[in-house]
């Protein structure tokens, strides 16, 4: 394995994403190269940073399930009012749908 | 109940099944619209456009891969639309070298990352390509496998580790010297 391919392996390697014989190979490619040494500690701390993001506590805004639930029960209401003036009317009830802008 | 089974209840015409879903989803489907976008605002419209175009297209659902990974998928195609609409509309990134604040050195100090580090983090996601991000986002941050993250994006697993691979080199690039 050349350096070139150990090096596009690092993030791999501490994402745990690499079998024990990769990692093995990895880890003796990095002990003999000091530019290999540098990208690993330059990723170690992107992984510290991302691990820290992973773990912040995003919440959802308290109105977003009232704002949903609101806009599907609309979606129920025009689809049934959709199909209750095609069944009635036909193309007529339809375009008159669409002319209310109801669809 | 189960996922399966609260979607069959919501395609029986049970919309109380389909609040449940919802109050199940919400958080991960939210964290991940604001990850890939970078803003609340936004994150909250994709969020409730994943969710109506969920429920229109529930029947498409044909219980393949599970229901979160659906609605992710959903949730991720939303998302990244949206951030296309917005960078031809705005001009708010940050050119990638203002990101750079100062890189701590390496150590146990470490553990305790700064909020300004984050935001920068996160204004640096931004700067990736769209695919890379969300591969990214799903992976790093979300912790979804690859067998999960490439039924998201729907592409082959492959391609979803090296669109992985291409974000976090660019935002070692970004975010470290």
């Amino acid at each position: 394995m050349n350096e070139g391919e150990v090096h596009e392996m690092i993030p791999a390697y501490l994402a745990g994403e690499l079998s024990e014989e990769e990692a093995r190979k990895v880890e003796r490619a990095i002990e003999g190269s000091e530019r290999l040494r540098r990208e690993l500690e330059r990723y170690e701390r992107l992984f510290v940073l991302l691990s820290a993001a992973a773990s912040q506590e995003i919440d959802p805004p308290r109105d977003l399930e009232m704002r949903i639930r609101s806009q599907v029960a609309m979606r129920v209401y025009l689809k049934a009012a959709f199909e209750l003036a095609d069944g009635l009317l036909g193309t007529y009830g339809r375009a008159l749908v669409y002319y209310l802008g109801l669809s | 109940m189960s996922d399966a089974a609260l979607v069959a209840r919501t395609l029986s015409g049970d919309r109380k099944a389909f609040t449940r879903l919802l109050r199940r989803h919400e958080g991960s489907v939210y964290r991940v619209c604001y990850r890939i976008l970078g803003d609340r605002e936004d994150a909250k419209d994709a969020t409730q456009e994943a969710f109506i175009r969920a429920y229109e297209r529930l029947e498409s659902f044909e219980g393949r891969s599970a229901f979160r990974t659906w609605l992710l998928r959903v949730a991720v195609n939303v998302s990244l639309n949206m951030s296309k609409k917005n960078r031809r509309e705005s001009a708010r990134e940050l050119p990638p070298e203002r990101l750079l604040g100062a890189d701590p050195e390496p150590g146990p100090e470490q553990s305790a990352v700064s909020s300004e580090r984050l935001e920068q983090l996160h204004r640096a996601l931004y700067h990736l390509e769209d695919n890379h991000r969300a591969a990214v986002v799903l992976r790093d941050l979300e912790g979804l496998s690859y067998a999960e993250i490439s039924q998201v994006l729907d592409v082959a697993e492959g391609t979803a580790r090296v669109w992985a691979f291409r974000g976090r080199a660019k935002l070692k690039e970004i975010l470290t010297s």
